[in-house]
């Protein structure tokens, strides 16, 4: 499986109330690879939610995080500063909440509000991926210098200059790239309104369209390039400005079909510039960065030949050997400091294991560590090892938390024992209090001192593993992607974000999320939409920042059918476009089969199943995902639905066995005693109950899940889809 | 229809329109017609702002419908105006319209016609006006004069202590038939729980308004009442006395079932009861509202946009667009036989718990531009087969009529 791009461990969160201690999330572990949605299913109050904010680090004032590590991108989002969350929440990791009207805000149009972010992030993330560019490319010239070089100043000084010539030309390419795609978005975009507007002009149905024509007005006249269109650059310029007008007069006589043959010949000209060839602008940059000539006047394919060839002869060939050497020096580097790493690491467990520890000593242990640990960074793995990375704030939140902690434990132990006193003075006097003494509050020292050796141990056992992989390192792919990071930061900061372009781009977007004239829509407030098209503003607003992440709270819930299904659409499209990973919070279990790759159940804060769509669906072993699957109705339901009894526990005073359990007519004695652990069913499958203990006896899933289980077993033997039947 | 059931509810030709400013008007609902039985389930779907909350707002009286009626047990309760006057408008643009070609004589003639007409419009107009206000008034008489014809022998023939028993009952019931309208028996449920339910009221407050309000003063006879609803919706006593805050969810919705249900009402108006919950909540209250309707034979009219759900629960289906009524069926038959594109874009739109065959389901996408060509024979509701309707033209009846074949 590729690297998760976030991965939760064992996180632990509750709140303060003033009845007691809520626990609301109880060890939860899950990763998501890149491109891939997670769905977490589970009834109100089982910490779904929570979980989600947790990761966009939105929790409420009075949520304690007990334990626990969310790893994005090599950091611990759990441990990061105020000020660089800002940089992810929104831009990197946006949300789609349940409830669009507290989400929006009820004083300002909907269009500021749709590219407010846009305008702000734009130039930050314009600076960050220029800092990014900067450092990459200085610590690859730095590798490429102690690699190849070897001391010889000549080389040194012109593996230096290469360095900068590749900054140089690679800023012209994404210039001249982005010059290009502007002019071909335009056409395209020209050319989808200008055959909707026509095929509406010939059903002669068209209502007030003066603002789109005025927009393929514009676009047709953008899109004047020297690879899109060229020869007929004036023809189409004079046609797209008279266009206005036309339509104006036509509209006065409600006979279109004067306006017609204009658009037919503005859509034969962009039809034909789309279907060229595009130029290679990579090649193309460096060709007219340092060659000094003039483009040669062939086709397009001869020419982008042309320019590889001299791009290679000149240039890229041996930059990507010497890439090569240095991506292959930089990990070796890493590798021999982390051989001498994994000794420090193991000699330091003692330190921790003590029976009290030492303040100074355990201070002391953790900056040598983190140091060292430090050295093990190759700063030229694209794929950040994000153990690497958190280990040294890990550590020193644990050892931090456990030396709060002993004062701490001594308060909240004289809490408890006055309660308790109170309570027994009470029972002594005969009456029966209607509260009970809740557990006190104190951190399991113990735990907490186990936390900090499994640290320390994984990070050990991990470069381990690592070492013993080191020969089946590919190092020329690695170059490959070191190159196209570079690229993509590279027009990162090219890409410009002005009013107009975030205007231009909330439009479409808001088109896209199905927003009927969005034109005049951009200038109302949120009290003039209904409830799902709130929603959609809401989740134009979310992918307004082109996220890595998308977490999705219960994002349809409130929608029909056919809004729910476009809005599932438009998630799963952007998802393949953009490689996005989605988590997906729902009850919805048809929603969970549409989007789903992978699905986690939850209960009473824990996941009690996680496994694939296809394992949850047809095969599931847990009592609680029966019970989802039996109280919900499909279209061949007819038999009385299976509610679940009783209300989810109470959890300032989490049951001690299986929290499941007394609502669950399966249940055995020993889920009442003791909580059962993960029982892995097959590889990617695993469910927490005592049932599929090997001693436990065999029991089979409710009439209602396995009938339909076997009814869409037929169905789906039968040929599959039989749509709108 | 041919069908023997009685109607308890008929919607003749409703429309609902809103103005949105000084020229332009907002047709929520459009000439929508359609009965529902008694005893049965009816479900209205539609997307978001479909015009079939609006639909279900009109009947209860929540809004004054512009044109059509709704008639509740035979009796018209709610009747809008706009169709005449349109009648009128265009009687008279005609008349001027003829008149200045027509001779002398026939003027006066088609004058007289038009007169006769518009006369006979206006009377329309003052018949739907007095029942559009006065219908509970009459509903109100008609009751006094029962509890009067029950009493006044009773009243003749008892003496003394009894008698003087017997007179303050028949105060107390003459108080109560006066206070009765005829739209309590119509009482609907709410989309959200939350929203729905005073905050500031007691779960015994809430219930209980409606009794209060008919008059009824006896601490007692409520609290019996309300304790009754409590335990038939499946809270306990000890509930009356909370607010709604300490409820979940699914209690709240339940408790505003057995606000609607202790008016013993004989429809019941349910717009989108489940869509805010859970599902384990959700199969809880659509159980709770099925045993209801075994036990009291409730008649419900459903609107919702889960369709698995209301596929599961009604028994009859109309499907709405935009205002119109564009599909009537029974439920099997429509998921069997869609016919409009409409209702087979929104069924193919349907997710079902079933991962290989979502990931297979294509969505058919409806534009009403390029399905129907209206331009020149314009669209009514016909019937295909007993019972199934569908909105279309003359083209189009046929183009069904051989796909059902």
């Amino acid at each position: 499986m590729e690297e998760a791009k976030l991965q939760v461990k064992d996180l632990r969160i509750s709140f303060h109330t003033s009845n007691g201690k809520v626990q609301a999330v109880r060890g939860v572990n899950f990763d998501l690879a890149k491109g891939e949605t997670l769905a977490i299913v589970g009834e109100s109050g089982s910490g779904k939610s929570v979980t989600s904010r947790a990761i966009l680090g939105i929790l409420a004032g009075n949520a304690i995080v007990e334990s626990g590590e969310i790893i994005y991108d090599g950091k611990d989002l759990l441990k990061i500063s105020e000020e660089d969350f800002h940089k992810i929440r929104g831009d990197k990791i946006a949300m789609i909440f349940q409830d669009p009207m507290s989400s929006l805000n009820p004083i300002v149009r909907i269009g500021k509000q749709l590219t407010e972010a846009m305008i702000l992030k734009g130039k930050t993330r314009q600076r960050e991926s220029r800092k990014a560019f900067n450092e990459y490319l200085k610590h690859l010239n730095q590798a490429m210098v102690d690699a190849v070089a070897k001391g010889d100043s000549a080389k040194a000084a012109q593996i230096t200059q290469n360095c900068k010539n590749f900054d140089k030309f690679e800023f012209k390419h994404t210039e001249l790239e982005a010059a290009y795609n502007t002019a071909h978005e335009a056409a395209v975009e020209a050319l989808e309104d200008l055959e909707d507007i026509s095929f509406q002009m010939e059903k002669n149905a068209v209502k007030d369209v003066a603002s789109i024509i005025q927009d393929i007005s514009k676009r047709a006249q953008a899109s004047v390039h020297e690879y899109v269109v060229k020869e007929k650059g004036d023809r189409i310029k004079s046609l797209a400005s008279a266009l206005p007008g036309q339509y104006r007069k036509a509209k006065r006589k409600g006979d279109y079909s004067q306006v017609l043959p204009a658009m037919y010949e503005i859509r034969d000209i962009l039809k034909e510039a789309l279907a060229k060839e595009a130029p290679d602008y990579f090649r193309m940059g460096y060709y007219v960065t340092f060659s000094g000539k003039p483009l040669p006047d062939m086709p397009i394919h001869e020419l982008n030949e042309y320019m590889l060839d001299y791009l290679n002869k000149e240039f890229m060939l041996g930059f990507i050997a010497d890439a090569e050497k240095a991506m292959e020096h930089s990990a070796e580097v890493a590798y021999a400091n982390m051989e001498s790493t994994i000794p420090v690491l193991e000699a330091s467990l003692p330190v921790f294991s003590k029976e009290k520890l030492d303040k100074k000593e355990c201070n002391d242990t953790c900056k040598k560590l983190s140091a060292a640990v430090k050295t093990c960074i190759d700063p030229l793995a694209i794929v950040k090892d994000s153990l690497t990375y958190t280990f040294a704030s890990s550590l020193k939140s644990e050892i931090d938390t456990y030396f709060a902690a002993i004062p701490k434990n001594a308060k909240a132990m004289r809490v408890h024992q006055r309660d308790q006193r109170k309570h027994d003075r009470l029972v002594a006097r005969g009456k029966k209090p209607d509260w009970e003494v809740a557990d006190a509050a104190v951190t399991d020292l113990e735990l907490v001192k186990h936390n900090i050796a499994h640290l320390i141990q994984r990070l050990a056992d991990h470069y381990k593993a690592s070492l013993e992989k080191r020969s089946t390192r590919n190092y020329e792919a690695e170059t490959v992607d070191a190159i196209d990071y570079l690229k993509a930061n590279a027009s990162g900061v090219v890409a410009k974000v002005t009013r107009r372009v975030a205007k231009d781009r909330a439009i479409k977007l808001m088109t896209e999320v199905g927003i009927a004239e969005p034109h005049r829509r951009y200038n109302q407030y949120p009290f003039e939409f209904s409830g799902g098209m709130r929603q959609r503003i809401v989740i134009a607003i979310a992918l307004a920042a082109n996220p890595d992440i998308l977490i999705c709270d219960e994002p349809t819930t409130a929608l029909d059918v056919t809004i729910q299904s476009q809005i599932l659409e438009l998630i799963n499209k952007l998802k393949q476009q953009r490689q996005l990973s989605v988590i997906f919070i729902t009850h919805d279990l048809g929603v969970v089969a549409n989007m789903a790759d992978r699905v986690a159940v939850m209960y009473a804060g824990k996941i009690v199943e996680y496994g694939t769509a296809e394992d949850v669906f047809y095969h599931s072993a847990h009592p609680y995902t029966w019970a989802l699957l039996s109280s919900m109705p499909d279209l061949d339901t007819n038999e009385k639905l299976e509610a679940i009894p009783g209300t989810p526990p109470n959890m300032i005073y989490p049951p001690k066995g299986d929290a499941f359990a007394p609502r669950n007519k399966y249940a055995m004695q020993i889920d009442f005693e003791r909580q059962p652990p993960m029982f892995q069913i097959s590889d990617t499958h695993f469910a927490a109950t005592w049932l599929l203990h090997p001693d436990a006896p065999k029991v089979d899933p409710p009439k209602a899940v396995v009938d339909r289980i076997n009814r869409m077993k037929l169905k789906n033997q039968k040929g599959g889809v039989e749509d709108g039947k | 229809m041919e069908n023997n059931q009685e109607v308890l509810l008929r919607v003749d030709h409703l429309c609902q329109y809103f103005k949105m400013g000084p020229n332009a008007v907002t047709k929520a609902v459009d000439d929508v017609s359609f009965d529902i039985k008694k005893g049965e389930v009816f479900g209205l779907v539609g997307e978001s702002g479909c015009g079939k909350t609006t639909t279900g707002r009109s009947i209860i009286k929540l809004y004054d419908i512009t044109s059509g009626s709704v008639y509740f047990k035979g009796i018209r309760i709610a009747a809008g105006t706009q169709s005449y006057k349109d009648a009128i408008k265009k009687a008279q643009e005609e008349l001027k319209e003829k008149s200045k070609t027509a001779s002398p004589e026939e003027a006066a003639k088609l004058k007289a016609e038009t007169d006769a007409f518009i006369a006979e419009q206006r009377k329309q107009i003052k018949l739907a006006r007095n029942d559009q206000k006065n219908c509970d008034k009459a509903y109100a008489a008609q009751q006094v004069k029962k509890v009067e014809e029950k009493y006044a022998p009773l009243l003749s023939a008892a003496t003394g202590d009894e008698k003087e028993k017997l007179t303050k009952e028949y105060k107390d019931e003459l108080r109560k038939a006066k206070n009765t309208r005829l739209v309590t028996q119509i009482q609907m449920i709410f989309q959200d729980p939350i929203a729905s339910l005073d905050p500031r009221m007691t779960v015994r407050e809430i219930i209980s308004e409606g009794l209060v309000i008919q008059g009824e003063r006896d601490k007692k006879v409520i609290d019996e009442k309300v304790y009754e609803m409590l335990e038939l919706v499946g809270l306990v006593r000890e509930h009356a006395s909370r607010y709604p805050h300490e409820f979940s969810g699914g209690q709240r919705q339940r408790i505003g079932v057995a606000r609607s249900i202790i008016m013993n009402p004989d429809l019941i108006i349910a717009d989108e009861p489940v869509s805010a919950l859970d599902v384990s909540v959700q199969a809880q209250v659509i159980n709770l509202l099925n045993e209801l309707r075994e036990k009291f034979g409730l008649t419900l009219l459903f609107i919702a946009h889960d369709l698995s759900v209301v596929k599961y629960f009604s028994d009859r289906i109309g499907v709405m667009y935009y205002g119109k009524m564009v599909e009537l069926a029974d439920s099997d038959e429509l998921f069997l036989n869609p016919m409009h594109p409409y209702t087979r874009s929104l069924l193919s739109a349907i997710p079902l718990p079933d991962p290989i065959y979502e990931k297979q389901r294509k969505r058919i996408v409806y534009n009403p531009l390029a399905e129907h060509d209206y331009s020149k024979d314009p669209p009514t509701f016909r019937e295909l087969k007993p019972g199934h309707f569908v909105q279309c033209n003359e083209a189009e009846y046929q183009k069904y009529m051989e796909q059902l074949k």
